[in-house]
């Protein structure tokens, strides 16, 4: 009897807007990459995030319910961690498959099931001062030469 | 002296809904506007009902649900 696992992965907005299904893909794709038996695998939410994760203000999260052999359990998490369309995942063991689960699986692979596009305020804006400060920097070594060439200058002269 | 009455937030039985990382709604009421996670003493939860809590209000802040402060 194999343990069945929950997985929760949160997806880059980015990835799901140009098309959710294959976002949802890389979910799948990764569980029987490594011999899972995916029970269930949809979209559970997409939020705004209590804090900013790898620059993203939003995310989409992804439930995948799966047993998985306990070899290949560090090599799968080890996938996700190197993914970079995978912003943050979490898997945990459970007891039982949610009641609900497989309906709302079914009914997300309907035909009919249309996914909203996420909102575009999902990147953090990398503010202004940081081109001011390359300027800043690119003045500083500029200045130490000057320093240096004032400074040693004393020295070569007391050595003569 | 009058002898102050602490309320509590959870029932005394703890049958509430289930302590679920994802039910972050109900997970709120049990921290403080600091985002610190509150006593057994002020959520009346039972020894296990209290680790459980704390459980899913951790993995709730690690997949970005909760915050970890504010």
């Amino acid at each position: 009897m194999t343990q069945l696992y929950e997985t929760l992965v949160l997806l880059d907005n980015d990835v799901v807007r140009k098309d959710w299904k294959q976002a949802k893909a890389v979910v799948k794709d990764t569980i029987t990459k490594y011999d899972g038996d995916l029970k269930s695998c949809r979209r559970w939410d997409e939020r705004r995030l209590a804090y900013p994760i790898k620059r993203k203000n939003r995310a989409t999260y992804f439930i995948a319910y799966h047993g998985m052999d306990t070899d290949r359990i560090p090599g799968f998490l080890r996938d996700l961690e190197l993914n970079e369309r995978v912003l943050r995942h979490m898997m945990v063991k459970v007891d039982d498959l949610p009641e609900k689960e497989l309906e709302l699986a079914a009914e997300e692979d309907g035909v009919d099931f249309v996914v909203e596009a996420p909102p575009e305020d999902d990147a953090i804006e990398i503010p202004e001062e940081d081109e001011n400060d390359e300027n800043d920097n690119s003045d500083v070594p500029d200045a130490p030469p000057e320093a240096n060439a004032d400074a040693p200058a004393p020295k070569a002269d007391d050595k003569a | 002296m009058k002898r102050r009455v602490r309320t509590t937030i959870a029932s005394k039985n703890c049958d509430d809904p289930v302590i679920d990382y994802k039910n972050t709604e109900y997970l709120e009421k049990f921290l403080t506007p600091q985002g610190q996670i509150l006593s057994r003493r002020r959520t009346g939860f039972c020894t296990q009902c209290q680790k459980q809590l704390k459980t899913a209000i951790k993995r709730a802040r690690h997949v970005g649900l909760l915050p970890f402060v504010g």
